[in-house]
């Protein structure tokens, strides 16, 4: 059993079972911003209990008829040497400074307001709580942890230990402190709370009865208050975890409960196995454990936007970038390739003034005038964001020389020529043809393509240029699975790196989003030295980002039938084509 | 485009010198009301040219007589050592809340104009300015 330490409170973040690389990533970047160092003494992580060894593992797989035979047995090792659990235990001293900041936290997020309304009364755990539940997007619930371990006993035990503590029976004395607000001695004097508890188990289903004899085991905390199902005023879980795949379900394999199934064979249910699952037990923080908090992202769906593009960002990944990147209320963020302004309208909502550049006019300009990025701002009731036709292969150009860094995050999806091909200002010719004065006005600025590592390098070098110190610049990049993200990815002198997280999207393909942050001050003389510098490989690494389409086309190619279906989809274009050229047609003759 | 963004960009066409700070030649000028920041106003005042500032609010002032649908602040020609609320809450809306729809920012060096369309200023270069 571990041990939990009575001058500390405990925390369990749940996470959703979704871009798992993310999760702690998001946690760290949201903790930091209310001057929390993820990791520190003062916010100290806490090893999960182990997950007893799954007993059909490997049998399951070749029985189980989903998963991909080339590559079960190194998928096995590689999942088992890195899986993420949604789960998270962070530790607090009580005495920590950093925590009571509420008043910010309450004037930061509105959805923050109404659970910060009763801050005066509140222990430091809800705070906590309603700092994570607040702005992180891939949370889904925060529990004050009473105690927990590798079975059901340990876990009983624990909590039986810390209500001693917290009653003041043993060493009291030494932690009846102001501070030390512990919330069972709270709980259990006031009447009033009603409450109930739930059992929550992941990946497998327990009966009625077995629920209710788990519950019983926590009879001795007496909580004084009536027991209410609907709405009640504290929500106590007790969770059970059991080993989960990459998306949230359980592994294949375990006893299929037979009886369960029996009309209804899709949906598989898996017997309880104790000796594959973890407990733990604590009070729901913010409301009950069902609350919808995620970052109140939802309203923002892509759906519900009159402008949309090819490369919009959806929805929850740019709330998640947006975390990332540190986004709060006064933060200045550009985003130099704003497109639809996807990205931009979630650092909006975090109470940002935002900038946009492109070189495109047209997607600035958008389908008229209610369609387009500041309609996409308006919708939300958002300030108008501040739209600039600008190149940023030449920033510096544009934009005053004298610039003292003023953003405090650069939140961007470069277009790396998949679905959105990069261009910069200049003429394919060697020597461009003079404008003519008179046509200045009306006349058309050329632009050639612009090579993807370019996009990169240039990137970092205005991140480097205009970020505040400690400010952070945040990127996408789509990558294959070989990729070596140390190695391959740009750098620069100024910016260190904090975060890579993977998003699958394909076996082969992905994205990464990029986190880094400005650790040393730019020097505008040195620029030359900090691009030599960009590519640790030189040209090998520029070229194994650069042609990520071209890689995409190959292993297209590679696919069986290509050929035939390449040739179906010519016939379809052509057909398409001959239609609209048949209407246009018919049009002309009408009138 | 609001005065805030005015502030920091410039011309760079090929031959200019300084091309800053860009004249402002207003057609269409809206108020847009957001919440005052004024926070975010302190820290961003030391990092903007005051000058540029009180030259904008001077071209502004000009247009204002054609339209009274919005009030430009009368700035002193230095920055006040000591900043009042009022005087900071005016600057502010100056800054944020005025948006140049349509008009042209001009090159003081060389009078090139550059165009603002629907809000957008379109600081482009042409391929012979490079």
């Amino acid at each position: 059993m571990i041990p939990m330490d009575p001058s500390r409170y405990y925390v369990l973040v749940e996470f959703a079972v979704r871009h798992l690389d993310f999760l702690a990533a998001e946690l760290a970047s949201v903790l930091r911003l209310h001057g929390i160092t993820y990791g520190s003494p003062d916010c100290r992580v806490e090893t999960l209990p182990q997950l007893g060894p799954h007993p059909t593992n490997s049998t399951a797989i070749e029985n189980c008829s989903h998963v991909d035979h080339k590559n079960t047995v190194q998928d096995q090792q590689r999942r088992n040497e890195k899986r993420q659990r949604p789960f998270c235990i962070l530790s607090f001293p009580f005495d920590a400074p950093c925590v009571p900041r509420l008043e910010m936290l309450a004037d930061e997020v509105d959805s923050a307001k109404n659970l910060a309304t009763s801050s005066k009364s509140q222990t430091s755990s809800e705070t906590i709580g309603n700092i994570i539940l607040s702005r992180c997007v891939l949370v889904r619930s925060v529990m004050e942890l009473w105690g927990y371990g590798p079975s059901l006993d340990d876990c009983v035990e624990q909590v039986r230990q810390w209500t001693d503590v917290s009653s003041g029976s043993t060493t009291a004395s030494t932690l009846t402190t102001t501070n030390c607000q512990h919330s069972y001695q709270k709980l259990v004097r006031d009447h009033g709370r009603s409450w109930k508890l739930t059992v929550h188990t992941l990946g497998c289903t327990y009966s009625r009865e077995v629920q209710e004899a788990m519950r019983s085991r926590f009879q001795f905390l007496a909580l004084p208050g009536p027991v209410q199902m609907n709405d009640p005023t504290d929500e106590y879980v007790l969770i059970r975890e059991t080993e989960l795949d990459d998306h949230g379900s359980p592994l294949p394999g375990g006893s299929i409960d037979s009886a369960a199934s029996g009309t209804n064979p899709p949906r598989t249910r898996y017997k309880p196995n104790d000796s594959v699952s973890c407990c733990y037990f604590g009070r729901a923080l913010g409301g009950t454990r069902q609350t919808k908090h995620r970052g109140d992202v939802s309203r923002f769906s892509l759906k519900s936007r009159a402008y949309l593009g090819p490369t919009s960002m959806d929805a929850e990944l740019s709330f998640v970038m947006a975390n990332l990147a540190g986004v709060g209320q006064s933060s200045v963020v550009l985003d130099p390739f704003v497109g639809t302004g996807s990205i931009l309208v979630s650092c909006a909502a975090r109470g940002a003034y935002c900038v946009g550049t492109d070189i495109d006019i047209r997607v600035l300009r958008g389908k008229g005038e209610n369609s387009n990025v500041v309609s996409n701002f308006r919708q939300f009731d958002l300030p108008r964001p501040e739209l600039i036709r600008s190149d940023n292969a030449i920033y510096q150009r544009h934009f005053r020389r004298t610039h003292i860094p003023m953003y405090n995050a650069i939140v961007t999806d470069p277009p790396y020529g998949i679905r959105a091909g990069a261009r910069k200002s200049g003429s394919r010719l060697d020597q461009p043809r003079p404008v003519l004065e008179s046509n200045r006005h009306n006349h058309i600025a050329q632009t050639k393509p612009y090579v993807v590592s370019d996009v990169m390098v240039d990137l970092l070098d205005v991140a480097a240029r205009t970020l505040v110190l400690g400010g952070r610049l945040v990127y996408v990049i789509p990558s294959f699975r070989d990729f070596e993200p140390e190695s391959d990815l740009p750098r620069h002198e100024c910016l260190k790196t904090v975060h890579i997280c993977y998003q699958p999207l394909s076996a082969e393909l992905g994205r990464r989003v990029v986190v880094m942050q400005k650790q040393s001050e730019y020097d505008p003389t040195q620029r030359k030295t900090y691009l030599a510098k960009s590519w640790k490989n030189g040209a090998k690494s520029a070229e194994r980002c650069a042609n990520i389409r071209d890689k995409i086309m190959e292993a297209a190619k590679l696919k069986p039938n290509y050929q035939e279906r390449a040739a179906v989809r010519k016939q379809k274009r052509k057909i398409h084509k001959e239609e609209k050229k048949r209407v246009k047609l018919e049009k002309v003759e009408m009138s | 485009m609001r005065i805030l963004t005015h502030n920091y960009l410039q011309s760079n066409v090929k031959g200019t010198e300084k091309g800053y700070p860009l004249l402002i030649e207003p057609n269409r000028v809206v108020v847009e009301e957001s919440p005052v920041n004024l926070s975010m106003l302190q820290t961003l005042l030391p990092k903007l040219d005051y000058s540029a500032i009180v030259q904008a609010a001077r071209q502004l002032a000009t247009y204002e007589d054609a339209n009274e649908a919005f009030t430009v602040p009368d700035l002193p020609d230095l920055l006040p050592e000591t900043l009042d609320d009022l005087f900071l809450t005016a600057l502010y809306k100056f800054l944020f809340d005025l948006h140049v729809i349509e008009g042209h920012l001009v090159c003081p060096d060389t009078g090139r104009k550059f165009p603002i369309k629907e809000g957008v200023p379109n600081m482009i270069l042409h391929e012979d300015e490079l």
